[in-house]
């Protein structure tokens, strides 16, 4: 009876180790990729490949709202427990301040294996120090959608090229009734969706980045040209009067709607405006140039900065790399077929994309100097400084020059 | 036989359960936010100790500008002192008073305390919606077109305009407190005063009123100390724009700390907060006092 016992218990010891092993390993993966987001969808499509591709692997997604996504994940990193295996992230200042604080795994010794379909060149903003902490899968920049058949209704069939011009076009379709500009100022960094590109395109790449670095200062003739300009687009009456209280999903749905000729962001929209009902009205250019004797009209805001990384503290090291790489490389091909994004990894060359995507793409591939977005490169204090001095100045609560002093004043201390 | 030494530690074993969670909840994390009001901290390195510094920037800075802040947190305790409690009060004294279908009130009244911030603050956005919102549509419909205004984004309504949800909501709470005040009375109370020829209004002004001092206490030191820690409904409508034309302490707090990765200065608006609570506090409780 004993023996028989011991063995009894035995066994079952046996298929309790046993069922260990065959125990599926689980990742966890933070994103903002909410139902609402348009990649939402393709996410969903590259965890189930994913998984299919590494049986036993099992993936909890856990998508978070942008601006509550960026709570969560600083408070969790600040905690430094209850971390996500891989996480979503922006490049530059965002992922810095984690690798600063060792929270991120390096991922040099895996990168090789991946670099063919991922350029270097490609990895400058998750690249610190010269090493790798992040897998960027789509590139964005600011571009200038525009409605064309609302520009036809008042004799344009391009989108204007000159400032004179996209003053002339503002004023024609002011005076038809339609607001030409749609813009969120209730979020700031849709404020610096328009300040920004008048920036560079009066400053220039390289001065771009100086400022942003604390190498020049801002108090500057075409700093203060550029503010200006933005200003003028407020008080000549061509953003939404009742922008201050609009979001900027409503903002789109109004632009898709046809309320404003004008919608300057994130070439990330693109999937949303196709699928309006008539996407073929709708054109993606550039904002014109400020100063041709500073900048052209290619140097654009934004760059590779949608990056998934791996935290340096999680327990399936392997698992999670590969989740990240992988999912990356899916993400980069669908986000671009399905226009959400342009890709970071080398494109499929049959890949079938929409008209306006194609633009994005081409303007793109004509970049003479691209600078990431203002609140991305900057560290989370400069950035919220920055977006708040961007907001006063959109309020005419400061001049230019104020807001070129006060960027110097209070991000630099000079 | 009776053993004191015993008798006392049987006191500690039993306290200690509680004693463990009031530290573990209440005091370590004071503790910890004190210390870390004294340091510099991005939240991820070692945080650096920096004395009273946060405190000196945390008064002097244009960028933070806790004064504009405090402003609208004192304005916001004001008004529910002056208005939202009074309110409260006029309506649990009606209620009491064997109204027909008085559950029914007390119930209506109390839902916006049911529901979560989160919708009403949505409800609300609707409300004020400068196109479709029901409030610029009802002003145009009379022909109140200059009256129309972008509620939530013009800063120089946009505090006004947060205000009467908060206002709102929490009316049917101070109710609650009053009416329960007013039905624990002694119906001789009342039923004597009227006998000798007392009219609702002076029963209500007389005895009523004196006798709920205690709940009025209460309700004073609730609308006061909630309104500095007032957080989800501005958070909801504007968080704190437009141009931090609506910011309380608390927004702040949460736009240094998370936004910002400044837990040092974060920290030192928590311990800022916890002492102008516990001075109101005490202060309110003194006033009562005095007027005993």
């Amino acid at each position: 009876m004993k023996k028989l016992v011991a063995l009894m218990l035995a066994a079952i010891m046996l298929l309790g180790i046993a069922s260990a092993v065959a125990e599926d390993v689980t990742l966890n993966l933070w994103t903002i990729a909410v139902e609402s987001d348009s990649s939402y969808q393709t996410f969903i499509d590259a965890i189930a490949a994913f998984e299919a591709a590494h049986p036993g692997v099992k993936v909890n997604h856990e998508p978070t709202q942008n601006e509550q996504y960026k709570i969560k994940i600083k408070a969790a990193m600040s905690a430094g427990t209850d971390l996500p295996d891989v996480f979503f992230t922006w490049g530059m200042g965002f992922l810095g301040e984690f690798v600063a604080a060792d929270r991120v795994l390096n991922l040099d010794e895996y990168y090789p294996a991946y670099q063919e379909e991922l350029p270097v060149n490609m990895t400058a903003n998750a690249s610190y120090d010269g090493k790798l902490f992040g897998v960027p899968y789509t590139m964005s920049e600011v571009v200038l959608f525009a409605n064309m058949e609302i520009l036809a209704s008042v004799g344009y069939d391009h989108i204007p090229t000159t400032i004179e011009e996209m003053n002339e076009c503002c004023d024609a379709l002011l005076a038809a009734g339609i607001t030409p500009f749609g813009v969120s100022g209730k979020e700031l960094w849709c404020l610096s969706e328009y300040l920004e590109p008048l920036m560079i395109k009066s400053v220039g790449t390289e001065r771009l980045i100086k400022l942003y670095n604390g190498e020049e200062s801002w108090n500057n003739p075409d700093v203060i040209a550029a503010v200006e300009a933005f200003q003028n687009l407020v008080n000549k009456n061509y953003f939404d009067p009742n922008a201050a209280a609009l979001g900027n999903d409503e903002v789109k749905t109004n632009f898709i709607a046809g309320k404003y000729a004008f919608y300057q962001n994130g070439s990330w929209n693109c999937g949303d405006i196709d699928k309006s009902e008539n996407p073929a009205k709708f054109q993606a250019g550039l904002f014109p140039v400020l100063n041709a004797d500073n900048a052209s009209l290619y140097e654009l805001i934004g760059g590779p900065n949608n990056t998934l990384a791996v935290t340096a503290t999680t327990e399936h090291k392997e698992e999670a790399v590969a989740l990240a790489f992988e999912l990356g490389r899916f993400m980069s091909d669908a986000d671009y077929k399905s226009g959400a994004n342009l890709p970071c990894w080398t494109p499929d060359p049959d890949a079938q994309v929409s008209d306006l995507v194609s633009q994005v793409a081409d303007i793109a591939a004509k970049s003479e100097g691209m600078v990431l977005f203002g609140d991305n490169f900057l560290s989370a204090d400069q950035a919220n400084t920055y977006l708040d001095y961007i907001g006063l100045a959109y309020a005419g609560d400061i001049t230019p020059e104020e807001f070129a002093q006060g960027m110097d004043d209070t991000l630099y201390n000079k | 036989m009776h053993r004191p030494f015993s008798y006392k530690l049987n006191i500690f074993l039993f306290l200690l359960p509680a004693l463990i969670l009031f530290v573990g909840i209440l005091i370590a994390p004071i503790a910890m936010s004190a210390y870390y009001s004294l340091t510099e901290w991005n939240g991820l390195g070692i945080p650096k100790f920096i004395g009273l510094q946060n405190y000196v920037e945390l008064f002097t800075s244009k960028s933070i500008n806790i004064m504009r802040a405090l402003k609208n947190a004192m304005l916001l305790a004001v008004l529910s002192v002056c208005i939202q409690l009074p309110f409260a009060l006029l309506l649990a004294l009606k209620l009491s008073r064997h109204v027909k279908g008085e559950r029914w009130y007390l119930a209506i009244y109390f839902m916006p305390v049911l529901i979560s911030s989160v919708v009403i603050g949505q409800l609300w956005i609707k409300i004020y919606n400068p196109e479709y919102g029901a409030l610029n549509m009802f002003l145009r419909s009379v022909g109140l077109d200059s009256w129309t205004r972008i509620w939530l984004g013009d800063k120089n309504v946009a505090f006004g305009a947060c205000l009467v949800p908060i206002l709102w909501q929490y009316v049917g709470y101070h109710m609650l407190l009053m009416y329960a005040g007013i039905k624990g009375m002694p119906a001789d109370l009342n039923e004597a005063a009227m006998l000798d020829g007392c009219t609702p209004a002076q029963v209500s002004w007389y005895i009523t009123i004196p006798y709920i001092r205690p709940i009025l206490r209460v309700s004073v030191i609730f609308a006061v100390t909630g309104s500095l820690k007032s957080f989800d409904m501005i958070y909801v409508l504007t968080n704190g724009g437009p141009n931090h034309a609506t910011e309380l302490p608390s927004t702040l707090m949460i736009n240094l700390l998370f936004l910002r990765n400044r837990y040092g200065m974060g920290s030192t608006i928590a311990v800022m907060l916890i002492v102008l609570c516990f001075v109101f506090a005490m202060l309110i409780n003194l006033a009562f006092k005095e007027e005993k």
